[in-house]
């Protein structure tokens, strides 16, 4: 503990990290205002959320179409561009800390995003059906991309910056530079470069440096098998790259795949899961008993911080995310406290579903808990998921509670040790 | 501490109000998935005409596995008066597509006659039912065989719980039995009539004439066959007759027809047909939709 105390206060040290935290606090209430629409919108307003069904919300509610249409736009201005803004807020803080022009740097750092997410494919086509970047990109999954690009952006061009008011001040015979003479040089040198970077990316790959490392990942996820260490390392795996920054389309929720529809007809064939033919899926463990919340059982974060939080920011942000992780979307939890890039909670974030899976997978195999079989919609509350799906087994019920109370145990520690973290951060 | 009481009080009603719907919303949700689940074994039900027995698809058959690259496996069901069930052949393991004949040892003609048949239609299919676990079949009923299958769709078929007839194809199957007439209506057609709302709604239903000349096939009248629309229309989902001319159309040689081994391989066993034989059907199916707009009851 003293060790990972250590090292999280030399990591905070670092001006990276410090502006990542910085950028992720700034966009937070962008992000959690997202997130509550998208709780309205999934859960609430489409046709396959969780209060939508069991409410029976499209009988009674009038006028949803209009609701729906309202969610959606909302949802698409400000989840759509949440990675545009954290490229922004990232080189922004580092070039205050250069005491360069912050604003400019920013801007600068903001564009270059987009330059990478271009869409290659529809360059230079009359086709309107293609959008001319690639959208997906530019919204929670592209958080890892922005970091990058803000970090490095961030530091090019303020010492780009400085280099040339220097090289100016040598040389007065060019005149003063202006504000305009100081943008364009650095400007122009960083398009150039990431228009390079882009168009060599968009030669080897049609989806950008994001797409690749999404593909890659999701066909890594998409079958682990039934083989539960397996299921516990690539869940492990998954989450470590939740907490680097990619966020989003590496989710492990997946009702459809071939094992769960067969498990879904053995049931209905039987009556009950018991004895369904794949009883150790990443579906039946990962799915139902270490996704409470979102990646990382962010729900018992929430409840440990109640517990055991005294500081002020923390308690904050568990009390607004309280909701959003009821139905399993917790991007808010992990960019507003931020759980990203924050080495002493890693630890539970990895810890506290590799456990509950390794709980799960004990159950099953010892055929306490049927397996679930039905399927449950994504936004169902984490705790309620095993029981709806085994079919209301108490059973079920009984383990998920566990699994929640275990893993608020394993999250508490670690959030008392934040309590010793001080200063100005948790002013907010 | 001094609100705490209620705190819990509230926090426990809104548990509450989570989780009870949610318990009658996932007991809708299985019976849901129950009724609409499909067992992959989905066998098709052939029945004869009068006077023919359980081998009289023989040669249909025959047909259909030479054509199509599935080897369908064929049971046998004979039904004595007594109700007794004697079986031959097999549904091979695997086959999810077996066809099924069901005969009887009456196979005479006349009304009296066809109920019984469909009587112990219903005994065979119960008894199939119990021993495949299947939850859903087409039907295909040759002549007096369609008059037999219409019967059991209206009366029997209800009281067996979850299951659901598909589709059902009817080749030359006298509705009006051997009158040619258009207004008088013969038993049996007046009682599938009294009875047709309990025909299942889901159900599509074809309905195969034959002609020889432009009146009949032979043996079958076409106006009969026609008297199927009073039986079917406006209460299935979807009702088609059609009608084939040329080669081999005599009654007894219809199920052996090529066209209509064609559109029984499209429409009943719905099978994707290759390109030249799709052309041939499509051809044969415009001729006839060009007559229907003849009709002089159109404006």
């Amino acid at each position: 503990m003293r060790k990972l105390w250590g090292l999280n206060q030399r990591l905070n040290q670092w001006r990276a990290i410090r502006a990542i935290k910085e950028a992720l606090r700034v966009v937070y209430p962008f992000i959690l205002l997202m997130t509550v629409v998208d709780v309205l919108g999934q859960s609430i307003l489409a046709s396959d959320g969780f209060f939508f069904q069991i409410y029976h919300i499209g009988s009674w509610l009038p006028a949803i179409a209009v609701w729906r249409v309202v969610v959606q736009v909302m949802s698409i201005v400000i989840n759509g561009l949440v990675a545009v803004m954290v490229a922004f807020m990232i080189a922004n803080y580092l070039a205050k800390t250069y005491r360069s022009d912050a604003l400019a740097v920013g801007i600068i750092s903001a564009l270059s995003f987009l330059t990478l997410n271009v869409n290659y494919q529809a360059l230079g086509r009359k086709t309107t059906s293609m959008s001319q970047f690639m959208e997906a990109n530019l919204g929670p999954q592209g958080i890892f991309l922005a970091i990058v690009v803000g970090l490095g952006v961030g530091w090019g061009a303020s010492h780009l910056m400085t280099w040339f008011s220097r090289w100016r001040l040598r040389h007065p015979q060019f005149g003063q530079p202006s504000w305009t003479g100081r943008i364009v040089l650095p400007l122009t040198v960083i398009l150039l470069i990431m228009v390079a970077v882009g168009y060599g990316l968009s030669l080897l790959t049609p989806y950008g440096i994001n797409g690749v490392v999404y593909q890659a990942l999701s066909t890594l996820v998409a079958n682990p098998g039934h083989q539960g260490i397996v299921i516990v390392m690539v869940t492990t795996i998954s989450n470590f790259l939740w907490w680097i920054g990619f966020v989003g389309p590496v989710s492990l929720a997946g009702n459809s795949s071939v094992t769960s529809l067969q498990n879904l007809s053995y049931a209905i064939q039987h009556g009950s899961g018991w004895g369904a033919p794949h009883l150790v899926t990443l579906h039946t463990l990962g799915d139902a008993y270490a996704n409470f919340g979102g990646a990382g059982m962010t729900l018992s974060l929430v409840i440990a911080i109640w517990i055991g939080s005294r500081q002020v920011s923390y308690r904050r942000i568990a009390n607004q995310t309280f909701l959003p992780n009821l139905v399993n979307l917790n991007e808010p939890t992990l960019l507003g406290l931020p759980l990203l890039f924050n080495p002493i909670l890693l630890v539970p974030f990895l810890v506290a579903p590799a456990v509950n899976i390794t709980l799960a997978w004990f159950a099953l195999t010892w055929k306490l808990v049927p397996p679930i079989v039905y399927p449950v919609p994504r936004t169902t509350p984490g705790p309620l998921i095993a029981y709806l799906g085994t079919g209301g087994d108490w059973r079920a019920l009984v383990l998920s509670l566990v699994c929640l109370s275990v893993s608020v145990l394993i999250y508490l520690p670690f959030v008392r040790l934040l309590n010793h973290e001080g200063g100005s951060d948790h002013a907010a | 501490m001094r609100h705490s009481w209620w705190r819990w009080l509230v926090g426990i009603l809104l548990v509450l109000a989570v989780f009870l719907p949610s318990m009658t919303w996932m007991q809708n949700q299985i019976t849901q998935y129950k009724t609409n689940y499909k067992t992959p074994l989905d066998p098709t039900i052939m029945v004869p005409g009068s006077s023919a027995s359980q081998n009289r698809f023989d040669a249909l058959i025959k047909e259909l596995r030479k054509e199509t690259k599935t080897a369908h496996s064929v049971l046998k069901v004979k039904v004595a008066e007594n109700g007794q069930l004697s079986y031959t052949g097999s549904i091979r393991r695997g086959d999810n597509q077996p066809f099924i004949v069901v005969a009887f040892e009456n196979n005479r003609d006349g009304y009296a006659n066809i109920v019984k048949q469909a009587q112990w239609l219903n005994l065979a299919m119960k008894d199939l039912i119990k021993t495949y676990h299947f939850n859903h079949f087409s039907t295909l009923g040759h002549s007096n065989g369609g008059l037999i299958l219409s019967l059991f769709l209206e009366r029997y078929l209800s009281q067996i719980k979850d299951v659901n007839v598909d589709r059902l194809m009817t080749i030359a199957t006298p509705y009006n039995m051997e009158s040619n007439s258009t207004t008088t209506q013969t038993a049996i057609l007046k009682e599938l009539i009294k009875y047709r709302k309990q025909l299942p709604k889901s159900l599509t239903v074809y309905s195969v004439a034959g002609t020889e000349n432009y009146s009949s096939d032979g043996t079958v009248p076409a106006n009969s066959v026609n008297q199927g629309k009073y039986v079917f229309q406006n209460q299935v989902s979807h009702y088609t007759q059609i009608t084939v001319t040329g080669d081999d159309t005599t009654h007894s040689a219809l199920p052996q027809n090529k066209q209509i081994v064609l559109l029984i391989r499209q429409y009943l066993l719905q099978e994707t047909l290759p390109v030249k034989d799709r052309y041939q059907n499509q051809a044969q199916n415009q001729v006839d939709s060009r007559n229907a707009s003849d009709d002089p009851g159109l404006p």
